[in-house]
C-alpha cells in the first residue's frame, strides 16, 4: 500500500522486460555521429598541424623524417579525449571520428595504439625539391577562379608554380581575356 | 563550529561515498544522533585546472573546460567560450546561439534526473533509483545519437557551434521529449506524494528564505527555498534572450521542495528545447574569429547547480594569462551548516544529495 503509486510504474516495467542491451550476446546500437576512434586520410592532409595546434592532450605528434621524404603523423588513442576539435579545425576534412568504440587493448601494446600515418612529399618536377602534398580537392578551391591546370601545378613546388602561374597570367593579360 | 563538549562526540564522514562517489570530508559533532555541527574538508580532487588552463591555448581550453565536471560539462565550454567572445567582441549566428541552449538544456534535464534518482537511492528506495535512471537514459541516447557521446557534447567552440543538427536529429529529439514528459510527470506525482518519498524529504534539511538570502545560494538550492533567482532570465544571454524562461520556485526549503524544483525545470527544459526547435533560425553556426586581443572578460550563465561565472585575461597572445570560474556548488556548500543543524546521522547522505554539490566543480 505504500508505494502503491508507484506499483503500477513497476509492473509496467516488468511487462516491457530488459532495457539493457543484450551486447556482447547482440549488436549495441552505435549512432552515425558517434564520437569514436579518430582516423586520418593521408591522402587529405597537407600538414597544416592545426590538429595538433588544437588537441588538448597532445595527443598528436607530427615530425618529418630525416630523409626529407614526408613526415609521420601520429595520434596515441590513449590521450586522445575524443574531443573531435582536430576534426573540426581540420581544413581539408582529413580527420574523421570513427565508429570505433573498442578501446580495450593489452598493456603490452599500449605504446603501439595509434593512428599512424606517413604523409610522403612530391618531389617537384620543374626543379627537383621535396613538396608537401596539396590534395585535389584543396586544390581545386584554391584554383578555382584561375584557369591554370591544377594537375600540372600540383606537381611543382610552391616557387615553381608561382613561376608558371605568372607565365600563365601574363599569357592571358597579352590576350585580353581576363575580365 | 566544531566545539566538542561532554555531551558531544565528533563523527567523521567521507571523504568518500557520501550519497555519492565524490570525496568530501564532513566532521560531524554529535549529540545522541542529532547533529549539532558540522566542519567541511575539501581538496581532495583538486587538479589545478585553472594552472593547466595557463598552459593550453584558447583553443585548447575549450576542452579542457568541458572536462571540470561530467554533469555540468556544457556549462563549462559555453560560459568559457561566451568570455572569449565577449572579450574579442565575436557575434555568435544566432543558428549557432540557438543550438548551444539546446545543448545546455539537454544536460539540465539529464543532470537534474540523475540527482534526483540519486536521492531515491538514498531514502533507500532502489527501485525508484532503477527507474529514474532508466527514464535518464532516453536522454543519455539524446545526447549519443546528436552530439555523439553520452556526457561530453563538444558542442561548443570559439564563434559558435562544432555541429549543425539536421531535420532528422531534431526529430529524434522530439521524439525522446514525447517519451521522457508523461515520465517527468508521473515522477513529479510520486516525488510529491509517495508516503515513504514524504516520509524521508519533507521538512527535512530546511533552509530559510531568508538564510537562502544571506548565503546567496544558487539554482535550484536557492529556487527550493523561494527565491526566483535564474541567471537565464535575470542577465539573460546567447538565445535566451528571446525565450520565455518559466522560474520555478517552490516554498518548503527541505530536501522534498528542491527535488520537486528539479523535477519541474526538467518539464520548463522541455518546453525550451521544443520552443527552440520550433524558432530554429537558419544560417551559420560559426562566426569567423579574428585576432584575440589583450584584455578581460566575464560571462555568467545558468548552469544545472546555478550560477556559473567565468573571468578571462588575455595578454594578445593565444595563451590566456588568466582563467578562473566560480562554480554554483561552491556557493551552496555552506548552507550545509545550516540544514544540517539538528538533523539526524541518518539524513546527512541525504541533505547532501539535495544541494546537488559538484566536488569536482568546486575543487578542479
Ligand atoms: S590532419 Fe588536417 S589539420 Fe592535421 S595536419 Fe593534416 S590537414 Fe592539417
Ligand atoms: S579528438 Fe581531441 S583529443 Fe583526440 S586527437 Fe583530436 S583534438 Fe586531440
Amino acid at each position: 500500500m505504500i508505494v502503491f503509486g508507484f506499483l503500477k510504474v513497476l509492473l509496467g516495467n516488468v511487462a516491457k522486460g530488459p532495457a539493457t542491451e543484450p551486447f556482447p550476446l547482440g549488436p549495441a546500437t552505435t549512432p552515425a555521429r558517434f564520437r569514436g576512434k579518430v582516423h586520418m586520410d593521408p591522402a587529405l592532409c597537407v600538414g597544416c598541424a592545426i590538429c595538433r595546434h588544437v588537441c588538448v592532450g597532445n595527443a598528436i605528434h607530427i615530425s618529418e623524417r630525416a630523409d626529407g621524404s614526408g613526415y609521420d603523423w601520429v595520434l596515441w588513442h590513449n590521450t586522445c579525449a575524443l574531443c573531435g576539435l582536430c576534426q573540426h579545425y581540420c581544413p581539408t576534412g582529413a580527420i574523421s571520428m570513427s565508429n570505433d568504440w573498442h578501446n580495450a587493448h593489452l598493456q603490452a601494446e599500449k605504446d603501439e595504439w595509434c593512428e599512424s600515418r606517413f604523409v610522403p612529399y612530391l618531389v617537384c618536377e620543374r626543379c627537383g625539391a621535396h613538396i608537401r602534398p596539396l590534395p585535389t580537392s584543396v586544390a581545386g578551391r584554391l584554383y578555382a577562379d584561375n584557369h591554370v591546370d591544377v594537375a600540372r601545378i600540383l606537381r611543382l613546388c610552391p616557387q615553381c608554380r608561382q613561376i608558371e602561374t605568372a607565365l600563365h597570367e601574363g599569357v592571358r593579360h597579352d590576350d585580353q581575356r581576363v575580365a | 563550529m566544531n566545539r566538542t563538549t561532554e555531551k558531544t562526540y565528533a563523527l567523521p564522514i567521507g571523504p568518500v561515498h557520501v550519497a555519492l562517489e565524490e570525496p568530501m570530508y564532513y566532521k560531524i559533532e554529535l549529540d545522541g544522533e542529532i547533529v549539532r555541527g558540522v566542519e567541511l574538508t575539501a581538496g581532495h580532487v583538486h587538479r589545478g585546472m585553472e594552472a593547466l588552463a595557463l598552459r593550453r591555448n584558447l583553443f585548447q581550453n575549450i576542452v579542457l573546460t568541458e572536462r571540470v565536471c561530467s554533469l555540468c560539462s556544457n556549462s563549462h565550454p559555453y560560459t568559457y567560450c561566451m568570455s572569449v567572445e565577449n572579450l574579442a567582441d565575436i557575434a555568435v549566428p544566432p543558428r549557432a546561439q540557438c543550438l548551444r541552449v539546446v545543448a545546455e538544456e539537454i544536460k539540465r534535464i539529464s543532470s537534474h534526473l540523475f540527482n534526483v534518482g540519486v536521492m531515491a537511492h538514498v531514502i533507500g528506495y532502489n527501485s525508484l533509483f532503477m527507474h529514474m535512471m532508466q527514464q535518464r537514459e532516453i536522454m543519455q541516447d539524446v545526447k549519443e545519437t546528436l552530439y555523439g557521446n553520452r556526457m561530453n557534447l563538444s558542442a561548443n567552440c570559439i564563434g559558435g557551434v562544432t555541429h549543425d543538427l539536421e531535420a532528422e536529429a531534431f526529430a529524434f529529439l522530439l521524439d525522446g521529449l514525447a517519451r521522457l514528459e508523461p515520465e517527468v510527470a508521473r515522477a513529479l506525482d510520486i516525488y510529491r506524494t509517495d508516503r515513504m518519498v514524504v516520509a524521508r524529504t519533507r521538512s527535512v534539511g530546511v533552509l530559510s528564505r531568508e538564510d537562502a538570502l544571506a548565503l546567496a545560494v544558487v539554482g535550484p538550492v536557492a529556487r527550493g527555498s523561494g527565491l526566483a533567482t535564474d541567471i537565464r532570465r535575470d542577465a539573460p544571454y546567447g538565445a535566451y534572450v528571446g525565450l520565455d524562461v518559466d522560474v520555478v520556485v517552490e516554498q518548503g526549503g527541505d530536501v522534498q521542495s528542491r527535488a520537486l524544483v528539479r523535477l519541474r525545470e526538467i518539464q520548463a527544459s522541455i518546453d525550451l528545447l521544443r520552443a527552440c526547435v520550433r524558432a530554429m533560425p537558419a544560417g551559420p553556426t560559426l562566426a569567423v574569429l579574428p585576432e584575440i586581443p589583450a584584455g578581460q572578460a566575464i560571462a555568467r550563465s545558468e548552469a544545472p547547480r546555478g550560477e556559473l561565472i567565468y573571468y578571462l585575461r588575455t595578454d594578445g597572445s593565444q595563451t590566456p594569462n588568466r582563467l578562473k570560474w566560480r562554480v554554483p556548488s561552491y556557493m551552496n556548500w555552506d548552507a550545509l551548516g545550516i540544514m544540517l543543524r539538528n538533523a539526524k546521522v541518518s539524513d546527512i547522505p541525504l541533505i547532501v544529495n539535495s544541494i546537488d554539490p559538484c566536488i569536482s566543480c568546486t575543487e578542479r
